[in-house]
């Protein structure tokens, strides 16, 4: 029987050897000249297992979830091996200088693994991945409007520290990113917790430094995606009362399909505790009309 | 696929996206960026800049991606945040990408080959030293991650110290294994605080294990070559111990039965007399000893050093038997790092 990812999860000491044997036949193929080079040959084959162990695949057993690899099948899962290890040997043979991007060599190593017509991947090549560049993430993350409610609201949160918030308002105005800053100090101003401008501030650096640093941890938490997705939502599903001038929404209604209802409280809990809203635990949440009316104005929908 | 690109052209807003773009990519990359925040309470993860939090996100993230998953940005945007300022991590999920996407679309016709079963000791000798050491560094990236985030990252690290230590017991040559685990015993205890009173003061001595040497020392003199291969031990004519060095101290581990026994000689003259507590730092690692009180990090003598300065003690209980190889490379790794102190 062939390893399986489920093997190399579970089974690790066992199914290493025939994994290290697999990698090291394809890389032998793929560095063609280079083959018999045993540095480069470990470096290949390496640099897959590590990816494999990063991944937290390799001998991780159930102590890391599993993901999209564990579910591909065999096939899947070889193909994957099999176009990392070509990915990584192209890498070396581009390192060291060899013209490995000529028609014909690119063909024998296509060739040699049985896949499709090259120009086929050409053709694919030309639109690339997606964020393929640490650029078009950041465009992708300052074009969308709900990523860039998460941001709003990491900006906001530095209201706790009147001078950083200052720091990053005169950054975003050097920057010239009009339009988020008036969302943010609008909403500041609702709030009561919008800094006096000024045009600059004693060790204006330091502040910066530590505005940057509360801001990426801010970015990178789940948790604080989590909450503004549900604010999102609130603003999108909550349903005007005919009776008062309150809206009402349901958990489930929150939860969609892909939040647990633990998720939903949480973040529910969390907006609790940042002032927009009264929830004190029931299925239904209950939010006044003043509630929504700050809700919207600072997490939009496109 | 690949409809995330639309951010780029279809926006009416487009030169202010630009604008927050060009900001967001100063902000998110500016200093060391993602590392130093991971960095800032617990010292350097692996290679400076690998965050396993957001690494082991990738695989389902790019799968949502290839699926035309419409919430995948929303549901992602922690990570993406993370790749826009990681290079390191945006490396990774560039490779991953070109990777998945090939297995998604072509995989089903891809043959399987079978390549058959075959032991771990078949592997060279230099590709399990770097295993070993891979799983270690994976280790203390896990943990450092979960320091940081304040999350449970034990149970995790703890196994793939496990099988760094199981995958060790195949190295035979001693130089080779003690490459392989080098940093095993300081990142098993990176994170640990003293476990008995006694373990805030310096050890008094520190001994490790000979590996290899499968013979009965003469004092003073060399033992065996270090790199005397593992699978000659017990051919003696003397019953197996495993030698430990604290230079220019020696000792050893014997076994009577079920019991591990600890010998130590020439011991400082400040130690006799006393009693002594023990510590395995490894000990706990694995669990195939059963150690005298319990915990191997305070495993009390049971009796004084004696005047000559020799200690004699029993450590624990185990299955294992030194007579047999594979048990023996286990014991070895487990006495990786011994020390004593004294108890007053």
């Amino acid at each position: 029987m062939p390893f399986t990812a489920h093997d190399l999860r579970y089974k690790a000491e066992e199914t290493y050897p025939a994994l290290y044997a697999h990698l090291t036949r394809h890389a032998q193929r793929f560095l063609q000249s280079l083959k018999y080079d045993a540095v480069e040959l470990d470096l290949v084959v390496g640099h897959v297992v590590e990816q494999l162990v990063r991944i937290g695949l390799l001998g991780c057993g159930d102590k890391t979830p599993l993901t999209a690899l564990d579910h591909f099948s065999n096939a899947q899962f070889y193909a994957f091996l099999n176009h990392s290890i070509r990915n990584k040997a192209i890498d070396r043979l581009r390192k060291r200088r060899l013209q490995v991007s000529s028609t014909a060599e690119l063909e024998a190593l296509e060739g040699a693994e049985g896949e499709d017509d090259l120009l086929n991947e050409s053709v694919e090549s030309l639109w690339g991945p997606p964020f393929a560049t640490p650029e078009e993430t950041t465009l992708a993350l300052a074009s969308q409007q709900e990523l860039r409610n998460l941001l709003a609201h990491c900006i906001k949160e530095l209201s706790a520290a009147p001078r950083q918030l200052q720091a990053v308002i005169l950054e975003l105005e050097e920057f010239d990113a009009d339009d988020l800053l008036h969302e943010v100090i609008e909403e500041l101003k609702e709030t009561d917790s919008s800094p006096a401008i000024e045009t600059s501030i004693p060790h204006a650096s330091q502040h910066k430094d530590h505005a940057h640093k509360k801001l990426r941890h801010c970015l990178q938490e789940s948790s604080t995606n989590l909450v503004v997705m549900i604010a999102l939502r609130l603003t999108k599903y909550g349903v005007r009362s005919t009776s008062s001038d309150e809206f009402f929404v349901h958990i489930q209604a929150l939860a969609q399909k892909d939040l647990s209802e633990g998720d939903v409280r949480r973040g529910l809990n969390e907006l609790v505790a940042e002032g927009y809203l009264n929830w004190i635990g029931n299925e239904v949440v209950q939010i006044t009309s003043a509630q929504m009316k700050h809700l919207k104005r600072f997490y939009k929908e496109e | 696929m690949n409809n995330y690109k639309q951010f780029d052209s279809s926006s009416e807003h487009r030169s202010e996206h630009v604008k927050l773009a060009r900001w967001l990519r100063y902000m998110l990359s500016t200093s060391p960026s993602s590392t130093e925040d991971a960095t800032s309470q617990s010292g350097p993860l692996l290679n400076t800049d690998y965050h396993p939090r957001f690494y082991q996100q990738l695989p389902d993230f790019i799968m949502a991606l290839l699926q035309d998953d419409p919430l995948a940005t929303v549901h992602y945007a922690p990570l993406l945040y993370h790749l826009a300022g990681c290079t390191t991590c945006h490396s990774a999920y560039l490779e991953l990408y070109e990777a998945m996407r090939y297995a998604v679309k072509n995989g089903d016709a891809q043959p399987v080959v079978n390549q058959g079963t075959r032991p771990l000791a078949t592997i060279p000798v230099g590709t399990l030293v770097s295993l070993c050491q891979l799983l270690i560094n994976q280790a203390e990236a896990v943990l450092r991650q979960g320091r940081h985030d304040d999350t449970d990252s034990d149970a995790l690290a703890r196994s793939l110290l496990q099988l760094a230590m199981r995958v060790s017991t195949q190295i035979t040559q001693s130089s080779m294994r003690s490459r392989a685990l080098k940093d095993l015993v300081r990142v098993a205890t990176i994170f640990d605080g003293p476990h008995s009173p006694g373990e805030q003061e310096p050890p008094a001595r520190s001994y490790s294990p000979l590996i290899g040497a499968g013979s009965t020392p003469r004092h003073g003199k060399v033992l065996r070559r270090a790199d005397t291969a593992l699978r000659s031990a017990g051919k003696a004519a003397e019953p197996p111990a495993i030698f430990l060095q604290s230079h220019p101290l020696e000792g050893s581990i014997t076994q009577h039965e079920d019991t591990l026994e600890l010998h130590l000689h020439d011991l400082d003259e400040t130690l006799r007399g006393h009693y002594l507590t023990i510590s395995i730092p490894l000990g706990s690692l694995l669990e195939p000893v059963r150690w005298i009180g319990g915990n191997p990090r305070a495993i009390r003598s049971a009796v004084p050093v004696d005047k000559d300065g020799t200690l004699r003690t029993p450590v624990g209980q185990t299955d294992l038997r030194l007579d047999k190889p594979d048990d023996r490379s286990m014991l070895e790794v487990l006495f990786l790092q011994l020390e004593v102190r004294p108890i007053d």
